[in-house]
């Protein structure tokens, strides 16, 4: 029935321990991550998968999905670039990066490259605003934060990952 | 209008709103009691019905207070007067509550500009969709930004967010992206008000956006109240889609006969070109009525008008010449039912259905006593007659209950079978009431009860009486838990007020009467009676079943028999040749006549067919199952051939030397009232009263309250159960035992979207019909070798029929649960064979 | 009695004297209504024209605001929603019923003002007159402006996901 549940049985027992009784719905956050492990996104039926696990409405799995930019319901590149492009990171010219950014890479706003290797996207609030333009990396390794950035060292930075994966 | 406050909180603050000093209850809020006061203070998102969350700014307003002197603690006054100091900041009303001395200005500069920007980043996204727009001339939005906004924008109309305009978010609900101000209402109600949060939003920011996750979309009986109180045109139902611009519709009020709360609602009709220029219903919207349904309707109350249609109605009298029906005139076939009636005289039965208003009883009954006749129910409930010793005591209403106070839930999935019993069930729970429920499965008033007894379907009754301490003859020790019943108990009695629902879940109709007389034992052994909050409802699943035992109306155990020996049947408002044993049985009686508004399956087989009207189409009263009476009105005009019920009996009293009233439903009344002793009190005129309502909803201030309409056609009257009157004794009595005599028990359960023929004949509800379906407990389906959403046979009263198979984990082995009008007809527990395919 | 000695012919000669000369000096003013007729005024409120855009599609939304703006409760509109296949404005609704009582109307231009797609427009048309008051309601089809190519006549079948908007922003849609 429960395909994740299935599959992770032990980790989500384990998470789900942790919690008191009443309370199980606060694992929904952990089990969101066991859910990420394999594809790098919640996909639809994970979402109801989780819910029917802590019993809330698979909505508000899907709501928590999309209100923390550390969660996707889509496939992205391995490199994951979040820009904020909140007031303040726009004030210091993060529309404009974002916009040039993905002129030169070929991708618009929210698409990943032909090789799978990067995705852009637009996030909110990262409590970066002073050291705008700045976006946020994810990859299977971890989050990275790269701060004060204009689109040739993003650029560069792109060409480093993609030699990495060359090798 | 400010004692409804007072009444809660005791402590009164003194402030001023734009100058106008006004007395308060402490803790209100300041939008809540400028609204008090009569002043406006726009809001968006805030809702009396809900708690604050200040997300629109909107109610943006200037708070100052008295300054105290920094050592003494004494207010500083200035020429006589306290000082004020006003915050640097504007506050929002709806989340400041009041406080003594407080001074709230909503007039000044700096507030209009607040108020002004604030509307223009609202609008900034929102597109100019006015003409159109379903919401447009009773829209919030559209009157605020008149009242409060600037006139003009700087933001680029070319910048304008560009999304999707018809999302379906379910069946019934229509979602425009683009409209959305993001205010949460819909959200939060659905999460805080009906505990069912299957909308969310998604994202952040300028991409919030509201999504569903649930399957089907937006799954809940309560999506309709939604586009109410969505300040624009966001959320819109699919019933009125493009159906009319709000102004041009004429407004009725009318009482929802789909249940037993009888909620009201206002009927917004208009003509209509497809109809040849009739008046037709165009929406149903909630009329307030705080002791009813609040602000509310479920979805089956809302989207039911959809299924009267004209085609299918019965015009004209029609007679049987041999095989077939012939159309005849009143005159004619009047003439002969009155010379059948006559010839049949004691040997005549009344048979008739529970949506037939007071007035239609008490004529039909006042015939048949003048026969000598049988005044018969088509009902599988019982306790008609102790409800109205033991009921709900005068001016009971459930929102008063609380802390100390006890409600029990029995033999009753009450969200399915009376859902604005549920919402108000649960809004006592979370005020504090303590809810007891023993039923024989899960459902969703489980969440918020206490004491949760898991019994057996067939304990119903032995429960209730062991709560009430008789121990003699009743197998205390097969009930599930007897520490839990014993505590329960204990609550139930020792409660300030309590108030037992019992509903049909499982029950036929000799286990509901025995369950109604327990429960009438229970509260007289508790001193639960004849005081307000106190007593016993029965949740009818009909509209007016309450009525009908009033009016003298009784369910028979041997209907078959009776109508069998009968010479006469007059059936009127209900369709027993739909289940076979009454069909069978009808066709052995001499003289069939059936008053009804569509060629039901009972009509095809009458002798003579007389066309009556549709509630909507007349006048009369309705008897809620808190014994309120209340008043509907006619929204539409009835096809030129038709006639009022108890004008038709009337007639054929006439003919039969019985003088009836049958020139209006308020005479019929008047002599009802006269012959009723419960209801001597009440007349059109007193049903038609209304007191303030808090709070206050339906005016031109749309914004604050929603779409729903203002009450100003009756409240109805709550009638005194006899207890109060005089001295009425309950014993107990040795229950009758269920009986499981095969693998499988079958038990009757309601559910809301039945396959009757309201849903069936609306194009609106009927997406969300399910396929005629049973529940299996989950080992047993594993035994049979039968997964859910499988088709199996299943074979009841020697009907065979193929339905899905649901499962439930919940239920007892051996159990298989079959929904009421579901397509298999089940009336009392039984036996059922079932066969995987 | 009247008095012969008193006769002065002058007042009768110099009305005669006006006939003469307007008969035979003036130019003509009298028009051969109805063979001729007498073009009227640019402003000038005869009778309603539901208008099109050019690329056929109707103007008229079904918002039914000039029935609201209407003094005479002459205008009765109902609306219907579009979609793809079945065409008839570029929005999302379009007026499915559109009547108009021409005996009730006061051709007061109120329902022009009202229109928020310019989509109806008095024309210059007086001549309505009935032998039954049923001829005297105008609806939809006697309204809408004729078409003179098939292709551009409603209802018709569009790609899907052309119209996108409620109201159509432009004022000649694609």
């Amino acid at each position: 029935m429960n395909a994740l549940l299935e599959k992770h049985t032990k980790d989500i027992e384990d998470i789900l321990k942790k919690y008191p009784e009443d309370q199980k719905r606060s694992a929904v956050m952990p089990l969101l991550y066991v859910a990420m492990r394999e594809n790098g996104f919640v996909s639809k039926q994970d979402m109801y998968d989780i819910a029917e696990i802590i019993k809330v409405s698979a909505t508000q799995v899907a709501s928590i999905v999309g209100f923390y930019t550390l969660y996707h319901d889509k496939e992205g590149g391995k490199h994951r670039v979040q820009v904020c492009n909140d007031l303040p990171c726009a004030l210091r010219g993060s529309g404009e990066y974002l916009e040039k950014l993905c002129e030169n890479i070929g991708i618009k706003v929210g698409e990943t490259t032909e090789d799978g290797l990067v995705s852009v996207e637009s996030v909110m609030c990262l409590a970066g605003c002073d050291k705008a333009p700045m976006f946020q990396e994810q990859n299977p390794d971890g989050v990275f934060y790269h701060e004060d950035q204009t689109v040739e060292s993003t650029l560069e930075l792109i060409e480093q990952w993609r030699k990495q994966e060359a090798k | 209008m400010t004692e409804v406050l007072e009444e809660k909180t005791t402590k009164l603050v003194n402030l001023t709103i734009d100058n106008l000093e006004i007395t308060a209850p402490e803790g209100t809020l300041i939008v809540d009691a400028a609204k008090l006061a009569g002043i406006d203070i726009p809001v968006f998102c805030y809702h009396p019905k809900m708690e604050p969350v200040g997300m629109c700014r909107m109610c943006l307003v200037d708070v100052g207070m008295p300054m105290r002197d920094r050592d003494t603690g004494e207010t500083i006054m200035e020429k006589g007067k306290p000082k004020i100091q006003f915050g640097r900041e504007l506050q929002t009303g709806c989340t400041v509550s009041v406080s003594e001395g407080m001074v709230v200005v909503g007039y000044t500069e700096k507030v209009k500009k607040g108020r002004q920007d604030i509307l223009e980043f609202l609008l900034s996204s929102h597109p100019l969709d006015c003409p159109i727009c379903d919401k447009g001339g009773e829209c919030p939005l559209q009157n605020l930004t008149i009242g409060y906004g600037s006139g003009e924008s700087r933001f680029d109309l070319e910048e304008k967010q560009h999304l999707a305009k018809h999302v379906p978010l379910g069946d019934l609900i229509w979602l425009d992206r683009e409209r959305c101000i993001q205010c949460a209402r819909c959200t939060r109600f659905q999460d805080e008000i009906v505990d069912q949060p299957v909308i969310g939003f998604q994202n952040r920011g300028r991409k919030l956006q509201i999504v569903t996750f649930s399957e089907p979309g937006f799954d809940s009986y309560w999506s309709g109240n939604t586009s109410d109180i969505c300040p624009v045109g966001a959320l819109t139902t699919a019933d009125f889609r493009f159906g009319a611009r709000p102004w041009e519709m004429q407004a009725s009020a009318s009482v929802c006969n789909q249940c037993s709360v009888n909620c009201n609602i206002t009927f917004n009709t208009r003509r209509e070109a497809k109809s040849g220029g009739d008046l037709v219903i165009k929406r149903a919207m909630p009329r307030q009525n705080e002791e009813v349904n609040e602000v509310w309707l479920c979805d089956k109350g809302r989207f039911a008008y959809t299924s009267v249609k004209k085609d299918d109605r019965l015009t004209q009298p029609l007679i049987r010449e041999g095989e077939t029906l012939v159309e005849t005139t009143w005159e004619k076939a009047l003439d002969l039912v009155a010379e059948k009636a006559k010839e049949a005289g004691k040997e005549m039965v009344s048979l008739v259905g529970g949506r037939l208003s007071n007035e239609d009883y008490f004529n039909i009954n006042q015939l048949t006593a003048h026969l000598g006749g049988k005044s018969l129910l088509n009902s599988e409930m019982a306790g008609g007659d102790l409800v109205s010793q033991v009921g709900l005591g005068t001016g009971s209403n459930i929102a008063d209950m609380g802390q100390g106070d006890a409600i029990l839930i029995v033999a009753s999935d009450l969200e399915e079978e009376a859902p604005l019993f549920w919402l108000r069930v649960k809004q006592a729970a979370e005020r504090g009431a303590e809810v007891i429920i023993a039923n024989a499965r899960e459902t969703r008033a489980d969440r918020f009860a206490k004491y949760k007894i898991r019994i057996a379907f067939g304990q119903e009754t032995a429960v209730i009486l062991s709560m009430a301490g008789a121990k003699e003859g009743i197998a205390v020790e097969f009930l599930a838990d007897d520490a839990k019943v014993k505590a329960a108990a204990k609550v139930f009695s020792e409660a300030n007020n309590a108030v037992i629902y019992y509903g049909s879940d499982g029950l036929g109709l000799s286990g509901s009467e025995e369950l109604s007389k327990a429960c009438a034992f229970l509260l007289s052994e508790t001193k639960h009676t004849g005081r307000p909050n106190n007593g016993l409802v029965a949740v009818w699943n009909k509209a007016n079943l309450q009525g009908a035992w009033d009016m003298g109306f009784r369910p028979s155990e041997t209907l078959a028999a009776d109508l069998k020996n009968a010479k006469f049947a007059y059936v009127v408002g209900n369709d027993p040749a739909s289940k076979d044993i009454l069909e069978k049985s009808l066709k052995d009686t001499d003289f069939v006549v059936v008053q009804d508004v569509r060629l039901s399956e009972t009509a095809e087989i009458a002798d003579v067919v007389l066309p009556a009207q549709v509630y909507t189409e007349r006048e009369g009263t309705y008897t809620s199952a808190e014994r309120r009476v209340q008043r509907f009105y006619p929204a539409v005009p009835a096809p030129e051939m038709t006639k009022p019920d108890y004008k038709i009996t009337a007639k054929i009293a006439k003919r039969l030397d019985l003088s009836l009233e049958k020139i209006a439903a308020s005479l019929v009344f008047l002599d009802l009232a006269e012959k009723v002793a419960d209801y001597a009190e009440l007349d059109y005129v007193r049903l038609a009263e209304v007191t303030e309502q808090w709070p206050i909803i339906g005016r031109d201030d749309l914004f604050y309250g929603g779409t729903s309409y203002q009450n100003t056609q009756g409240l109805g009257k709550q009638i005194s159960p006899a207890i109060e009157t005089e001295t009425i004794k309950y014993e107990a009595f040795v229950p009758s035992v269920l009986s499981k005599k095969d693998e499988f028990l079958a038990v009757p359960v309601t559910t809301l979207y039945d396959r009757g023929s309201t849903m069936l004949s609306s194009e609106v509800l009927q997406p969300r019909i399910a396929d005629p379906y049973v529940i299996l407990n989950t080992a047993d389906a594993e035994k049979l070798g039968v997964e859910a959403g499988v088709q199996i046979s299943v074979k009841l009263n020697g009907k065979t029929a193929n339905v899905t198979a649901k499962l439930d984990d919940s239920l007892a082995k051996g159990i298989v649960l079959v929904p009421r009008s579901m397509g298999i007809p089940i009336s009392d527990p039984g036996s059922i064979t079932i066969k995987a395919k | 009695m009247a008095n012969f000695e008193r006769f002065n012919p002058i007042p009768i000669l110099k009305g005669l004297y006006t006939t003469f000369h307007s008969t035979f000096f003036e130019p003509v003013v009298t028009v051969q209504y109805p063979e001729e007729k007498r073009p009227v005024s640019k402003r000038f409120r005869g009778r309603h024209h539901l208008r099109r855009y050019d690329n056929g599609l109707e103007k008229c939304i079904g918002c039914a605001l000039c029935a609201a703006a209407c003094p005479a409760d002459a205008i009765f509109v109902e609306a219907s929603e579009n979609n793809d296949d079945v065409r008839f404005s570029p929005g999302e609704r379009y007026a499915s019923t559109y009547e108009i009582n021409m005996m009730r109307c006061i051709f007061c231009g109120y329902c022009e003002d009202a229109c928020p797609t310019q989509a109806i427009e008095l024309g210059d048309q007086y001549e309505l007159s009935f032998t039954e008051r049923v001829q005297a309601i105008y609806t939809r089809d006697m309204l809408l402006d004729t078409v003179d190519e098939l292709e551009k006549a409603t209802p018709r079948k569009v790609e899907p996901g052309a119209f996108d908007r409620s109201i159509p922003m432009m004022e000649n849609p694609d």
